[in-house]
């Protein structure tokens, strides 16, 4: 199975504290930057689909790590390669020069030429969360979709049986390849993902695989190609207009009640939750 | 009922530290990509350390407070590791990370040391007593890569490199520790070429284990009719269980665990008494074949720097994590008013980092921290730049500055861990000797580096009685001749002139009492010797870190020039600026201190009575 999986370098979650906002937009400069984690699971599913557990050396298809951005990003296509993807291409763009539908429409350019059989996202990316690309790209491509996976089970090379997580449990949907999947956290979990190579009963680390050292070194001898993105898209407008940037308000200071029959008062007439 | 331990991850290290050592201050990215480094680049360097740090904070650190709590049990005369240990071990060597500086012909990656010490940081400071075996694993393992036969090297070197079996250093028994010379395990030769080993050795770390499926000890033995004292000593390979020439198990070669040590720390960590040939059937052959017989001493001495450097590293590796959660901790702890509302009872509670005491506690643990690091890294930059030695001159540089600084770089650097671990545990207070928080746990497993691979008055005693004198003196010279270049083109420097000429002047003195050490060995004034040289490694060690420290802080200072605001390597810089001001004003002034004390020749402890140090 071939499988294509975008990728995204997010601001770290974690230092979030450090970005800066101005009314006209959210300064970067000094940010340190992680793979989007949805992503990382996204590759991780597409690692496991074309796999046996027993041997992770071999690979059993062929998995293309994707990301827009600039040179910089190739350090998060090296650290997928290093994982075990099997060649990377970076479209050559800016943050501030993409939206979602952007990104769909070059992608499902880049994926005429790559013609995989799947094509993995995560289900959104931690900055924006705007969780669209998944979909534009399936309807671009007039390919069927399934969205926030929290597991697969691979039929051969023609079908996918798809765990959607939606409110209140899960939707069994049944794909024909090629097709679009967006994942969800689950799909890391250890039995979330059952490939034709592997043993059914066999289980994963929870998570995603290390990069081992000798993949870190072997990485740099796969294939990282750059496009560009007037290459893909003749049209590279926005349709996302952002109009200004402003922090979360901050939090008010709390009050100290007396007496529990006081919070009950308060819960009532000023909270309204009772 | 007493609260659980938490499998949860408290290990800390700082990558950003690690990056500007690396590519600005000792420019060790200028060797990649050249040479025996033509693999590796500064992405692969950056990538494989994040990763560690990953695996580390993923796998290892969460097992090291349960591992403390847990300990290893003896069990039908076998080892057993704690819980997770197994699987910990199984990650390690799929990931790699201790073949990162190992020849590419023994399955390495063939980093550079500098690269390698870092890995080693990450691996110790996350969980020092795991770390212990695949540590032992190693160093066995370059021994017989080093001094073994080609047969020897074939059977075991690719297996205890990549984790198929482990290893250990057999040189302790009861009545001789730091005096080696006194060891009493026998060799006899018998019919086949082999030797029958006999004896008991005590404190062997891992000296077995259930993480492989054999475990290779290297034995101090005396052969039977070989001279006294270290001279008569070889190097045995004495496996746990028999193997064939193709690397097959086959019987129990009798070494047994006859017991293990409780002890103050690294309690995941086996420390084993090993009796060998209880029944006659322990069976060993020489490291390198019968001609390298009675050479034990020498081959072990050329393995030492290696692990002398390791132990000062895991020094700085526990003691930056112990920094480093204080430092989360004075930031979140809310206690007391600030001083300027000191009266006011109802002022606001601040965060503790904002107390004048607990500031201090954190720069001072910062400045030795960096400072011990950048040292460590100036030692290994050394070695990395000896295969690149325009000529034998530069090479003997190189070298030479290895040699000097490897006694600072254990002593100084595994003493002042312990000592910032009790900084920290200060800095939490109440907390931090609980369990809850970590440091209890660093400052216990960390006592044991001033001790072991040598004590630290054995460090001080091979610095002062051996390189000092090397090369006809030449690599002190050398050093203080780096010092004082140093020094003359910054004395002048606008925020560090003060500090830089402070080093001058400390330099001169450690000249000085250099000069002093050797007066008294010209004198016969032997008993001064010993008495001085720990304080005189302590001084040299100062020095040297102070001279680390104001070198990183004039580079920080010209990046600030150039560093966006907003940038959190603005912080970053700023922090080196501080570190090397506070440790050159509050710490430097100890080196003279000690060159005063020599100077003055004080000989209480030796002149004292034994009757007189108590009557009880």
């Amino acid at each position: 199975m071939k499988i294509l999986v975008s990728l995204k370098r997010v601001a770290d979650p974690d230092n979030a504290n450090k970005i800066k906002v101005t009314p006209q937009k959210i300064e970067t400069t000094g940010l340190e930057f992680k793979p989007n984690p949805f992503d990382e699971y996204a590759v991780e599913t597409a690692l496991r689909l074309t796999e046996n557990a027993a041997n992770t050396k071999q690979r059993l298809g062929e998995v293309t790590v994707v990301t827009f951005g600039p040179k910089e990003a190739e350090s998060t296509l090296r650290a997928a390669l290093a994982t075990g993807a099997d060649k990377a291409i970076r479209v050559d763009a800016t943050d501030d020069a993409l939206d979602g539908d952007l990104v769909a429409r070059a992608l499902a350019k880049l994926i005429e030429t790559e013609k995989p059989d799947l094509v993995l996202l995560g289900k959104q990316e931690v900055e924006g969360d705007a969780n669209q690309v998944a979909q534009l790209l399936a309807e671009y491509l007039g390919w069927p979709q399934a969205t926030f996976a929290g597991s697969i089970k691979s039929e051969g090379d023609t079908a996918l049986l798809v765990g959607r997580e939606i409110d209140g449990g899960t939707m069994n949907l049944r794909v024909t390849l090629p097709a679009v999947v967006s994942v969800d956290l689950r799909i890391v979990a250890p039995r979330s993902v059952q490939s034709v190579h592997t043993k059914a009963d066999h289980a994963y680390p929870e998570g995603v695989r290390f990069a081992a050292l000798m993949a870190i070194m072997a990485a740099k001898k796969k294939s990282l190609t750059e496009v560009k993105l007037t290459d893909l898209t003749g049209d590279v407008g926005l349709k996302i207009k952002y109009t200004g940037f402003e922090p979360p308000p901050a939090r008010k200071a709390g009050v100290k009640v007396k007496s529990v029959s006081e919070l009950v008062e308060k819960l009532k007439t000023e909270a309204k939750v009772l | 009922m007493s609260k659980p331990i938490q499998a949860i991850n408290r290990y800390k290290a700082d990558l950003r530290d690690f990056q500007f050592l690396l590519f600005e201050q000792f420019k060790v990215g200028e060797l990649l990509g050249k040479g025996v480094f033509e693999a590796w680049d500064a992405e692969q360097v950056n990538v494989s350390l994040a990763e560690c740090y990953r695996w580390t904070r993923e796998v290892a650190g969460p097992l090291n407070a349960p591992a403390d709590a847990e300990g290893c049990k003896l069990v039908d005369g076998r080892v057993i590791t704690p819980k997770g240990f197994k699987e910990a071990w199984k990650s390690l060597y799929e990931a790699g990370w201790k073949s990162i500086g190992i020849a590419p012909e023994h399955g390495g990656a063939g980093s550079p040391v500098s690269v390698q010490i870092l890995v080693e940081e990450m691996l110790s400071g996350a969980n020092t007593a795991f770390n212990m075996y695949s540590g032992l694993a190693f160093g066995a393992s370059e021994v017989i890569a080093s001094f073994g036969t080609t047969d020897q090297q074939h059977l075991y070197c690719a297996r205890m490199f990549g984790g198929e079996w482990g290893g250990t250093m057999c040189l302790t028994e009861p009545h001789a520790g730091s005096d080696v010379g006194s060891a009493k395990t026998t060799a006899r030769l018998n019919a086949d070429g082999t030797y029958s080993i006999k004896g008991t050795k005590i404190y062997i770390s891992g000296g077995d284990h259930d993480l492989a499926s054999n475990v290779i000890h290297l034995v101090l033995a005396r052969v039977d009719g070989a001279p006294a004292g270290t001279k008569g000593l070889t190097l045995f390979i004495v496996p746990r269980v028999r193997t064939s020439g193709d690397g097959t198990l086959g019987a129990d070669n009798d070494v047994t665990v006859a017991a293990l040590e409780h002890k103050m720390g690294i309690n995941g960590s086996a420390t084993c008494v090993l009796n060998f040939g209880d029944n006659d059937a322990c069976i060993g052959v020489p490291v390198g074949g019968d001609s390298e017989l009675n050479k034990g001493m020498p081959q072990m001495f050329k393995m030492m720097n290696g692990a002398r450097i390791a132990v000062g590293v895991q020094g700085i590796g526990v003691a930056s994590s112990a920094y480093l959660n204080a430092l989360e901790y004075a930031r979140d702890r809310k206690q007391g008013a600030s001083i300027t509302h000191w009266k006011d009872a109802t002022a606001p509670r601040v965060s503790i980092i904002e107390h004048a005491d607990v500031r201090r506690m954190l720069l001072d643990m910062k400045s030795r921290v960096e400072g011990i690091r950048a040292l460590v890294v100036k030692l290994t930059s050394h070695i990395d730049r000896l295969t690149f030695a325009k000529d034998d001159a530069e090479a003997a540089y190189h070298q030479g500055q290895v040699d000097l600084l490897v006694p600072l770089v254990k002593a100084y650097g595994t003493d002042q861990a312990f000592r910032v671990c009790e900084t920290a545990i200060q800095t939490y207070g109440g907390a931090g000797y609980t369990r809850d928080y970590p440091v209890e746990q660093y400052c216990r497993d960390c006592k044991i580096f001033s001790i072991y691979e040598g004590t630290n008055h054995i460090q001080a005693m091979d610095l002062v009685g051996r390189k000092l004198g090397q090369a006809g003196g030449a690599n002190l010279q050398a050093f203080l001749g780096d010092i004082a270049k140093f020094v003359a083109a910054h004395k002048d420097h606008a925020k560090l002139g003060a500090s830089v000429r402070a080093l001058g002047g400390a330099q001169e003195a450690l000249g000085g009492s250099a000069l002093k050490l050797l007066m008294w060995f010209q004198t016969g004034n032997m008993a001064a010797v010993p008495l001085y040289a720990t304080r005189f490694l302590e001084m040299m060690s100062e020095i040297a870190v102070a001279w680390m420290l104001l070198d990183a802080a004039i580079i920080a200072d010209t990046k600030l020039q150039t560093v966006e605001p907003g940038h959190p390597d603005k912080a970053f810089y700023e922090g080196k600026l501080f570190s090397a001001m506070y440790y050159a004003r509050s710490v430097l002034p100890a080196a003279e201190l000690k060159a005063r004390q020599m100077n003055d020749e004080d000989k209480s402890p030796l002149e004292i009575s034994d009757a007189a140090f108590a009557t009880v």
